[in-house]
């Protein structure tokens, strides 16, 4: 079992680090037992169990460090590692950019386990995989999925008493669904920390249904579209833009938030008045940990307020050369929807397309925040409020920023990748070729 | 033709194809031509068909689509007599695509009016990539062909047919209308303003 307990843990790592006489040393320790089944061609092909521990030290001598991992956890094995992370950081030259181990901190109390989850069985994978193939099957489509959940703890300690300790669960669940005359092909993910949640059936059906419907797909112009993007389309393109509200690459003036003429974009309204997204690690549907990596305490931080670009993420080194307090990267994004249905998204539009999923996504300019990508797994061409049509996949040029202000409707939030993501409806989305792809 | 001698921007209805494409390109071409130079630009897109006496008031039209060039007996003359005129059109092919529909047919067009060899690349070094900003590399790459569509197929020319040393038809495969075609107002997000090149050819067309 890899699963230690608070106090299992911290004695581990309280021994490792009675061996140490480096200036400073920061001790990560973390385990998880997982498991999963992959089917193809309508039948299971693997079913696994995984079960990993890791601990990894971290020593310096001044600004120099080394850092050594080791999957054994007796005395003379814990000695050993953190010899030879003081013995490599001896040998290593001195970080510029340094930061000694932060002193204790006061976290919230974290909602990231479920017992549930950890309880999961092979036998409750394989009636996962039974639930997609069967009704498939039925239908002569063909199902390829993957069901992966885990159970998991992380832990941190340093030689200035900060202690930190964490348990999670989770589960991933996709399928794509092909019919059998090789035309039609749909998709679902799906992911949770709480098993409950998470109905295989019902998200196995929507992959059929769309797999149905989008069979001998009709070519149409590419060009500027209205788009309902489901969360699962618009996910990616978001986290790219998350990913930007970093203030050192703004203040060095090489990502979309830095200003022309130096500065960032802080303080603006960058995006439709109608956008706020915030982190929250106690958000019940996407919990997250409640402390980072390096031992900061995570909080609910709200990032774009209203349309305005409220906060940028500083690590510890960038905010002591600024002058200001940390704000941690968080692990969930969070964006705030409206009440329609995708149902109701449908209805209300005179024309338009139906994204299911967006993939394959490349940078065009990074400074613009242009990327990329191709539709996949279900597009459909909507018109006077129904779907009329499956269409040819599509290749796209868009920019996460500007289709924020080219925003129509925010529907129903759903969950995806650990994150809160509404529908979305959006005006011009660009379509720039057509894919052969099914 | 305006009265307070303005700029106007004309666009050439024709036909056989889809020649109202790219609605908002026009604006953002007017927004550049007022934000960097000092030319009196009359906004209002100018519409007219290639078969009307209209085009030869318009000293600068404007022909685009995705689909058949099969100009009509009318269109045909007008095109041909307005060139050889001292005219300037700007043709932009909106498939992007080197063997597309509109490519094939407008080329085929130019061909039958013009003769086989009149439509020729133009080299990097054109006055046109200095009328105004500076293109040291020729036409400036779009989006669309960054993107990797046509197996990273990049134009890297345009084509022109001259008249008397003048270009008189200017041809683009690089659809510059789609990659023009937004709302004006997000043109603020764009690192690097993609439609200066526009600027470009209408000061050529004015001025050379």
């Amino acid at each position: 079992m890899a699963i230690f307990s608070k106090e299992e843990a911290k004695q581990i790592m309280e021994k490792a680090l009675s061996f140490s006489s480096a200036d400073s040393c920061e001790i990560n320790m973390s385990g998880s037992e997982s498991g999963n089944i992959r089917y193809a061609r309508n039948t299971v092909s693997t079913a696994g169990h995984r079960s990993n521990q890791t601990l990894v030290v971290q020593a310096s001598f001044g600004k120099k460090s080394g850092t050594a991992t080791i999957d054994e956890f007796t005395d003379a094995a814990l000695e050993r590692v953190v010899k030879r992370a003081e013995e490599l950081a001896r040998l290593a030259p001195e970080n510029p950019e340094f930061m000694g181990p932060l002193d204790p901190q006061q976290y919230d109390d974290s909602i990231t386990f479920k017992q549930s989850t950890a309880d999961i069985t092979p036998e409750y994978r394989a009636e996962v995989a039974r639930k997609s193939i069967e009704p498939a099957a039925k239908k002569d489509v063909t199902a390829a999925g993957f069901l992966n959940d885990s159970s998991s703890f992380n832990a941190l300690l340093n030689n200035k008493g900060l202690f930190a300790y964490n348990q999670a669960t989770g589960l991933d669940f996709t399928v794509t669904m092909r019919t059998n005359d090789g035309t039609g092909s749909g998709w679902v993910t799906r992911d949770f920390n709480d098993v409950n949640k998470f109905d295989a059936a019902e998200a196995s059906q929507v992959a059929i249904d769309k797999a149905i419907m989008s069979q001998n797909a009709k070519a149409i112009e590419p060009g500027k579209y209205t788009v309902i993007l489901e969360p699962a389309a618009s996910v990616d393109l978001l986290q790219n833009m998350f990913y930007s509200l970093n203030a050192r690459t703004a203040d060095e003036g090489r990502s979309f938030m830095s200003k022309e003429g130096g500065g960032t974009k802080l303080g603006q309204q960058i995006v439709d008045e109608r956008v706020n997204i915030y982190s929250d690690p106690l958000n019940p549907l996407v919990p997250g940990s409640t402390w980072t990596g390096d031992g900061l305490p995570r909080k609910k931080t709200k990032w774009i307020e209203n349309g305005v670009a409220k906060n940028l993420a500083y690590d510890r080194y960038w905010a002591q050369q600024q002058g200001v307090e940390p704000v941690p990267f968080p692990s969930n994004a969070i964006m705030e929807g409206g009440s329609a249905s995708l149902e109701d998204m449908i209805k209300d539009t005179k024309k338009g397309v139906l994204v299911t999923r967006l993939w394959y996504i490349r940078t065009v300019d990074p400074q613009t925040l242009l990327y990329t990508g191709l539709t996949r797994d279900g597009t459909f061409y909507i018109e006077n409020g129904r779907i009329k049509h499956p269409v040819k996949n599509f290749r796209f040029n868009e920019s996460p920023i500007i289709m924020l202000n080219n925003l129509e409707t925010l529907g129903q939030q759903v969950r995806v990748d650990g994150n809160l993501i509404p529908y979305m409806k959006v005006r011009d989305f660009t379509f720039t070729s057509l894919s052969d792809a099914v | 033709m305006n009265d307070n001698n303005a700029f106007f921007f004309t666009r050439l209805q024709y036909e056989s194809g889809d020649w109202d494409v790219d609605q908002r390109m026009p604006s953002n071409v007017m927004n550049s031509l007022v934000e960097y130079t000092t030319l009196k630009v009359d906004t209002r897109e100018n519409i007219v068909p290639l078969a009307s006496e209209e085009i030869f008031k318009c000293p600068f039209c404007y022909l685009s689509g995705h689909k058949l060039v099969q100009f009509t007996k009318e269109e045909k003359a007008n095109f041909e007599r307005y060139v050889k005129n001292g005219g300037f059109i700007f043709v932009d092919d909106c498939n992007h695509d080197i063997d597309g529909l509109f490519a094939k047919s407008f080329e085929r067009q130019m061909a039958d009016i013009f003769g086989d060899m009149a439509l020729k690349k133009i080299p990097s070094n054109h006055a046109i990539y200095h009328s105004f900003f500076d293109f040291e590399d020729g036409p400036p790459t779009t989006s669309q062909e960054l993107n990797g569509w046509g197996d990273d197929l990049v134009h890297d020319y345009l084509k022109a047919i001259e008249v008397n040393g003048r270009i008189g038809v200017l041809y683009s495969n690089k659809d510059y209308g789609c990659e023009w075609d937004y709302d004006f107002r997000n043109k603020r997000w764009y690192k690097i303003d993609n439609t200066r090149f526009s600027v470009n050819i209408v000061m050529y067309a004015l001025t050379s």
